[in-house]
C-alpha cells in the first residue's frame, strides 16, 4: 500500500517535471546546427552576409521557440534557416568554383602552352632524328658505294697493272727481237753467214724461235730466245768482220789493179805486163825509145807520153812506183849501168815535174843481158828502155 | 514522450489557429486568387528547375519543394492563408536554393571537366616529354661515333 502511494507520488512528480521540461530538439534545428559547423560557412558569411545573418536569426528564433515548446514554429524557422544557409553555401561554392575554374583555365592555358612547346620540341627532335637517320643511311650507302668503287677501282687497277705489265713485257720482247734482228742484219753486212756460218745459223734459228714464241704468246721465252739470237748474231759479226774486211780489201785491190791495168794498157806507145813474184804481183809499163843512143836526156816529142804516165801515176796514188832503167848490152857494163841509172833518173825527174810525188818513186838500173846469139840481140834491142813499175800491195 | 509532445504541439497549433481565425485578418477573394496564382506560378517554375538540374543534384530539394507546394495548396483550400504565405515564402527560398545549387553543380561540372582536360593535357605533356626524351636518346645514340 505504502509502495503504491510512493509510486503514485513519483509518477505525479514525473509528470509535473515532464510537463515543465524542454522538449527534444527538432530534427530541422539539429540539421541546421550540423550545417552551421560546415567549414564553408565562414566564406559564405563573407560572400552573403545577409543570408547567413538571416539564417542565424531564424535559427536563434527556432531555438527560442524550441525552448518555449513551440516546436512547429521552431521546426519551420529551423527549416527556413537551413534553406538560407544552404543557399549562402551554394553561392559561396559558386564563387569557389568560379575561382577554381579561373585557376584551372590559367593552368590549362599554361599546360597548353607547355604542350605546344614540348610538341614543337618533339617535332624538332623527330625531324632532327629523321635527318640523322637519313644521314646515317646516306653515309652507309656512301660507304657501300665507296667500298664497291674501291673494289671496282682495285680490280680495274689490277687489270690495268696486268695490262701494263703485259705491254711492258711485249715491248721488251719486241725490243729484244728488234735488237736481235738488227744484230743479224749487222752480221749480214759482214757476210757472217759466209765467214761465221755456225753462230750466224744459230742466231737465225733462235730468231725464228723467238718469233714463233711471240705468236704463241710466250713472251718470256721469246725474250730469252731473242737475247740468245742477238748474242749469236753479234758473235757471228765479230767473227766474220776480219775475214770480211780482208776479202773486201782484196776485192777492192783486185779491182784497182784491174783498173790500173786497163788504164795503163790504154796509154799508146807503151807495153804493159803483169809480173808475179811469189805471192806478190806488179804491173810493169815498159817505154822504149825515150832516149837516143848513148843519151841520158829525154828526147823531144815524148811529152804527151810522159803526161799520160804522170796522170796514171797520180790517179792511183797508193802504189809505190819504181823507175827502172835498162840499156843494151854492148859496151862496158859499168858505163851501161850508169847510163841506165841516169835515164831512170831522167824519167823520174820528168814525172816529178808533172806532179808525181818524188817520195813515191824509187830509181834503179838493171844490168843489160849478155850473149852473142840472135835471141840475145833481140833481147838487147828491147832492153834499151825504161820501165815504170807499179808495185802491188 | 515524443507522442506526448506532438500532441501538445498540435494542441498549441490548434489554439494558435483558432486565435488566428478569431483575431486574424479576414481573407479577401482577391488574396485567395493571388495565393493560388503564386502557387501555380511556383509549380510551373518547379518543372523548369527540374529541367535545369541536369546533374540531378537537387532531386531531394525539388521533391520537398513539390511537397511544400502541395501543402500550400492544401492550406489554401483550407483558407489558411497566413500559413500559405509562410509556406510560399519557404518555397521561394527553396527554389532560390535549388537555383544556386544547380548553378554550383554546373560550375562544379565545369571544374571537373576542366580538371579532366587539365589531367589529359598533363598526361599528354608527360607522354610527349617522354617521347622527346626517347627521341633525344636515339639521336644521341646515332650521333655517337662508331668505333
Amino acid at each position: 500500500m505504502i509502495n503504491q502511494r510512493i509510486n503514485l507520488r513519483l509518477l505525479v512528480a514525473g509528470l509535473c517535471l515532464g510537463a515543465c521540461a524542454t522538449p527534444p530538439k527538432p530534427r530541422e534545428l539539429e540539421m541546421y546546427e550540423g550545417l552551421r559547423k560546415n567549414a564553408g560557412v565562414a566564406d559564405a558569411a563573407k560572400k552573403s552576409p545577409d543570408l547567413v545573418a538571416n539564417a542565424d536569426r531564424l535559427a536563434s528564433k527556432a531555438g527560442e521557440e524550441w525552448q518555449s515548446n513551440d516546436l512547429e514554429e521552431s521546426r519551420r524557422d529551423a527549416l527556413m534557416a537551413s534553406i538560407k544557409l544552404k543557399t549562402a553555401l551554394a553561392i559561396s561554392e559558386q564563387d569557389q568554383m568560379k575561382a577554381r575554374i579561373q585557376l584551372l583555365s590559367n593552368q590549362q592555358a599554361d599546360a597548353e602552352e607547355e604542350l605546344a612547346t614540348v610538341t614543337k620540341d618533339l617535332a624538332s627532335a623527330k625531324e632532327a632524328l629523321d635527318l640523322r637517320q637519313k644521314l646515317g643511311a646516306a653515309q652507309k650507302s656512301a660507304a657501300a658505294d665507296r667500298e664497291r668503287l674501291s673494289q671496282e677501282m682495285s680490280s680495274e687497277q689490277q687489270k690495268a697493272q696486268a695490262e701494263k705489265q703485259k705491254l711492258s713485257l711485249q715491248l721488251a720482247t719486241e725490243q729484244k727481237l728488234a735488237a736481235a734482228q738488227l744484230a743479224l742484219r749487222t752480221a749480214d753486212t759482214v757476210e757472217a753467214n759466209r765467214y761465221a756460218a755456225a753462230p750466224y745459223s744459230a742466231a737465225a734459228d733462235m730468231l725464228k724461235k723467238a718469233e714463233a714464241e711471240i705468236k704463241a704468246g710466250d713472251l718470256n721465252g721469246a725474250q730469252v730466245s731473242a737475247e740468245v739470237a742477238r748474242q749469236h748474231a753479234e758473235r757471228a759479226a765479230e767473227l766474220a768482220k776480219p775475214a770480211y774486211e780482208q776479202a773486201e780489201q782484196t776485192t777492192q785491190n783486185r779491182a784497182r789493179d784491174e783498173a790500173l791495168q786497163r788504164d795503163a794498157t790504154a796509154i799508146p806507145g807503151v807495153a804493159v805486163r803483169i809480173e808475179r813474184i811469189g805471192d806478190s804481183q806488179r804491173l810493169v809499163i815498159s817505154v822504149q825509145d825515150l832516149f837516143n843512143k848513148k843519151e841520158t836526156s829525154l828526147g823531144a816529142g815524148h811529152e804527151p807520153l810522159l803526161d799520160s804516165l804522170a796522170v796514171l801515176i797520180n790517179k792511183y796514188p797508193t802504189y809505190p812506183i819504181h823507175v827502172l832503167g835498162r840499156t843494151e848490152s854492148r859496151g862496158k857494163p859499168g858505163e851501161l849501168l850508169a847510163m841506165s841509172q841516169a835515164r831512170a833518173q831522167s824519167v823520174s825527174t820528168a814525172l816529178a815535174a808533172r806532179g808525181v810525188d818524188p817520195r813515191r818513186m824509187t830509181v834503179s838500173a838493171d844490168p843489160a843481158p849478155s850473149g852473142d846469139s840472135k835471141a840475145m840481140a833481140a833481147a838487147r834491142s828491147r832492153s834499151n828502155r825504161v820501165e815504170i813499175v807499179f808495185l802491188y800491195h | 514522450m515524443t507522442t506526448r509532445w506532438s500532441r501538445l504541439g498540435r494542441i498549441t497549433m490548434v489554439t494558435g489557429a483558432l486565435a488566428g481565425v478569431l483575431y486574424g485578418r479576414p481573407a479577401t477573394a482577391g488574396e485567395e486568387d493571388d495565393l493560388q496564382a503564386q502557387i501555380e506560378t511556383q509549380r510551373a517554375g518547379v518543372s523548369d528547375l527540374d529541367r535545369l538540374d541536369e546533374a540531378r543534384t537537387t532531386t531531394e530539394e525539388i521533391t520537398m519543394l513539390r511537397t511544400w507546394l502541395d501543402e500550400a495548396w492544401s492550406l489554401r483550400s483550407k483558407h489558411e492563408y497566413d500559413q500559405v504565405r509562410e509556406v510560399l515564402d519557404r518555397c521561394r527560398s527553396q527554389a532560390e536554393l535549388i537555383r544556386q545549387k544547380t548553378s554550383a553543380a554546373k560550375l562544379r561540372a565545369q571544374v571537373q571537366k576542366r580538371e579532366a582536360t587539365l589531367r589529359d593535357l598533363r598526361a599528354k605533356i608527360d607522354s610527349t616529354r617522354k617521347a622527346l626524351q626517347d627521341t633525344q636518346v636515339k639521336k644521341r645514340a646515332l650521333e655517337e661515333p662508331t668505333t
